[in-house]
């Protein structure tokens, strides 16, 4: 026993040799992909499940880099939107590609992928169903290479095309699918960890809270340039990534906290990005009737209240955008003008105008854990609650569950709340309508805000294709919502990512995507 | 024999019954929507209300743990409401890699814990006493995670004597699994570098996560022989003349071990619910990350899962622990 101990020991002691060879093309990313429940790109609605997706599917039309407003052809290689007596019909050329199966990719597997999504109704199905009108059938193929879209008036054929950028829009290998169908899922149990795509990797094998691991998928007409597997390693600790950075054992790590990021940044050693993303931290003000902020102008006095200068450079190490509107930073119809500079007396003249001169006191309804830019919540509600109190607000903190604070803010019982929201698409309506509209019953009807200016105005800027006319309707909208809404927005953030000096060709978009085939590792 | 076996395995069932209701109250108490929880903060109101329909969420709570059970009763535990995957599934999937580090923490426990009682018992008041009673009372007393991010920063980061977090290296592509232990999966293949390699991923956390154990069974040994060395028949034995170490291996250890059996059974059983920190910081992916990102979510057919195969766990442990008494001591018998 005491023998075989012994050898044991010594045996774990020796340090093991790796194959050098494979450290060359395998690109290693520690990350919290903690929220991956499924890698089938019809289901998947997580930001972790987007990142991988994107690399095993290809979608019919993309975005390239950071150029999130020019579409760029995928697997169509062209298409054209005509209006019809109904709507707008959409064509769409495809180009020569095939599956890691081997089998090429035909206009049958575009619609076999957009009708599952339908019949499946996933969390993401909302997007086809509700957002492109579309129904089983609206999608055919008159021949192999040819996908022909009928969407009805109600529908934006512009933003129907950003929303097939997504992972929903990822075309399935339908034979495959069919193959490991079990119970009518149109494969879902089996695309949940086994991928049937064109893009430029395949899934090897996902240990679930442990590693996804990537194949290069040989068939790919996007080639990777010398990365032949990609891990994703699951490190939810900033702690933890800063070890397995510093000791070389991962190539990029996503989830630094703002001061270690900050370190690295002056260090020098590793090279490092601020990501841009679309979410906005805000905080939702109820303006229901009898709450403290149905005045327009107590909404006013606490825009002009927040420092939001010093929450970007102290909380967040200058990992966050400075932004007053409704449409983030990077989408057509953002308005960068700052309309509120932080002007503490004016939001005291503010509340004496609307007879609370005296001040008053709210519940403030905060999240545990990490919010928006990896600052822990608890922080950022702690400098919000001390300059709502140098203006006479008193809000007291009420730390809850994330569960539970979505829960109360649903049911309209949130007098204050700090929370942060994504758009659905990239496209300013996945802010306009749920921000702007009441009837959408989502964040306007969650603050008790109704408007029907504002509803009218996104109403009517979701289905213009004009572009100019679309955003002169916008620039109406936002600022209309930042004069009157129940929003005070406090910063865009933006995601710290580390990456070792022999790694080149990383870049992370504000959708959250990163196309692994563009790294190379020296 | 066996029918003491037999009756404590009914108590078993009796008690892990109790555990379900008190886990399932409990977990309904929080005033949160778990649909809201597992569709998110842009989920529309019409999703939500199908979620709850296809989960029985709308059914009154009384109706939803009768339907609970009796799917229980049929050995199925229902599917996760985050990952919609069968609870069975998902904890064969998780429960192996805590098993593997808490028997990691026990092997570092007991290697560590018992010669440190025996040395301290043999050399009462003398400074190797000192050293081992010091070490059970900053090992009992240091925080996990400090210790676990320290653990990190200088055996992984700074000397590099250690890999770091995870169970294997990034470069090696884990062996297929079958018991879900990689040690053991990795030799069922024959893989010697991935065996070793799990091996030397054990260690950090191993040893982190047995710290504790390992202070605590140092104070126990060292206290059980102490007593024992002060008893009548260990002078008679000295007086017949045998020779030191046989006493003490023969009679004493014999003797002392039946409390350091007791505190090895509870711990074994703690440290199976208690990995949460060490997996968090070690990106352990067992059974601690899923309890609690579970419970965060209001996973609750999860939570259940969990908290009866923990249940499962000590009660199984303690029964082996009573069983294993009677081989120690001839006095206990269980007819």
């Amino acid at each position: 026993m005491k023998a075989v101990l012994t050898a044991t020991l010594s045996l774990a002691l020796l340090s093991t040799a790796g194959a050098q060879s494979s450290r060359q093309s395998t690109l290693v990313i520690g990350g919290d992909f903690s929220d991956l429940i499924t890698l089938d790109p019809g289901v998947s609605y997580e930001f972790s499940g987007s990142l991988v997706t994107g690399n095993l599917y290809d979608t019919l039309v993309a975005y390239e880099g950071n150029n999130l407003s020019t579409l760029k052809p995928r697997l169509a290689s062209s298409w054209t939107v005509a209006p019809t007596s109904t709507g707008s019909r959409l064509t769409f050329k495809l180009r020569d590609a095939k599956f890691s199966s081997g089998r090429p990719v035909t206009a049958a597997d575009v619609v076999y992928s957009v009708n599952r999504v339908i019949n499946l109704k996933t969390p993401s199905s909302f997007l086809y169903t509700d957002v492109a009108n579309l129904k089983v059938g609206s999608v055919s193929a008159p021949d192999a290479k040819t996908v022909v879209m009928d969407i009805p008036k109600t529908a934006n054929p512009n933003i129907v095309l950003a929303l097939l950028t997504f992972n929903i829009g990822g075309v399935i290998d339908s034979t495959e699918a069919k193959a490991h169908e079990t119970n009518g899922d149109f494969g879902s149990a089996w695309l949940k960890d086994h991928s049937a795509g064109s893009g430029p990797f395949m899934l090897n094998r996902w240990d679930r809270s442990a590693q996804v691991a990537l194949d290069v998928n040989p068939n790919a007409f996007r080639r990777s340039v010398n990365i032949k597997r990609v891990i994703l390693r699951y490190m939810l600790e900033s702690s933890a990534q800063q070890s397995a950075m510093n000791s070389g054992e991962i190539d990029v790590a996503m989830n630094y906290t703002p001061d270690a990021f900050r370190d690295v940044v002056a260090a020098k050693k590793l090279k490092s990005q601020k990501a841009d993303s679309f979410m906005l931290a805000y905080l939702g003000m109820n303006s229901a009737k009898g709450m403290p902020f149905e005045d327009a102008r107590v909404r006013e006095a606490v825009r002009y209240a927040i420092d939001q200068d010093g929450i970007i450079s102290g909380l967040l190490q200058g990992l966050g955008r400075k932004t007053q509107t409704i449409i983030p930073i990077g989408l057509a119809g953002s308005d960068p003008k700052i309309y509120y500079p932080y002007d503490p007396e004016k939001a005291k003249a503010l509340l004496k105008a609307a007879g609370k001169g005296d001040g008053f006191s709210v519940d403030f309804f905060v999240s545990t854990g990490s919010c928006a830019g990896g600052v822990p919540c608890a922080d950022l509600a702690a400098k919000v609650q001390a300059d709502l109190a140098k203006v006479g607000i008193k809000a007291n903190i009420k730390q809850m569950v994330n569960s539970e604070l979505l829960t109360a803010y649903r049911a309209q019982k949130a007098p204050l709340v700090q929370v942060s929201w994504s758009p659905d698409y990239p496209d300013a309506d996945g802010n306009g309508t749920p921000l702007a509209d009441y009837n959408a019953k989502s964040l306007a009807w969650r603050n008790g805000w109704h408007n029907a200016d504002a509803s009218k105005l996104a109403q009517s800027a979701a289905i213009e294709t004009d572009a100019a006319k679309r955003l002169n309707i916008y620039k109406q909208l936002t600022a209309l919502m930042v004069k009157e809404g129940p929003f005070s927005i406090l910063y865009q953030p933006s995601r710290p990512i580390v990456i070792q000096s022999n790694v080149s060709g990383f870049n992370q978009n504000a959708n959250g995507d990163v196309q692994f085939e563009k790294i190379s590792k020296k | 024999m066996l029918v003491y076996i037999v009756r404590r395995v009914a108590l078993m069932v009796f008690v892990l019954w109790g555990v379900t209701l008190a886990a399932f109250v409990i977990s309904h108490a929080l005033p949160a929507d778990p649909a809201a929880a597992a569709l998110g903060n842009n989920a529309r109101e019409e999703q939500l209300q199908a979620f709850r329909v296809r989960n029985g969420l709308d059914r009154p709570l009384a109706v939803q743990y009768g339907i609970y059970m009796a799917r229980l009763a049929q050995g199925d535990m229902g599917a996760s409401l985050r990952t919609q995957n069968p609870i069975t599934s998902d904890l064969r999937q998780f429960f192996p890699a805590t098993l593997e580090l808490t028997l990691g923490a026990v092997v570092f426990a007991l290697v560590i814990g018992l010669p440190l009682g025996v040395v301290a018992a043999l050399t009462q008041g003398r400074w190797p006493d000192l050293v081992a009673r010091t070490f059970a009372l900053l090992g009992g007393a240091t925080p996990v995670y400090w210790l676990a991010i320290l653990a990190l920063n200088v055996f992984h980061e700074k000397l590099g004597w250690l890999p770091g977090p995870g169970r294997l290296d990034a470069y090696s592509l884990p062996p297929p699994v079958k018991t879900g232990l990689v040690t053991i999966d990795s030799l069922l293949v024959g893989d010697r570098e991935v065996f070793v390699d799990a091996l030397r991923h054990l260690i950090l956390p191993g040893l982190v996560l047995g710290m504790y154990s390992a202070a605590l069974l140092t104070r126990m040994t060292r206290s059980a022989l102490l007593e024992v060395l002060s008893q009548d028949y260990i002078r008679t034995a000295r007086a017949k003349g045998l020779t030191r170490a046989r006493v003490i291996g023969q009679h004493a250890m014999r003797n002392a071990s039946l409390p350091i059996l007791t505190v090895l059974g509870s711990l074994f059983g703690s440290l199976l619910t208690g990995a949460v920190l060490t997996e968090t910081i070690f990106s352990w992916p067992g059974i601690g990350g899923y309890a609690t990102t579970s419970a965060i979510s209001l996973d609750f057919p999860a939570v259940m899962g969990v908290t009866l195969i923990a249940g499962l766990a000590y009660s199984v442990v303690n029964l082996l622990v009573d069983l294993l008494y009677a081989f120690f001591d001839p006095r206990i018998s269980f007819s």
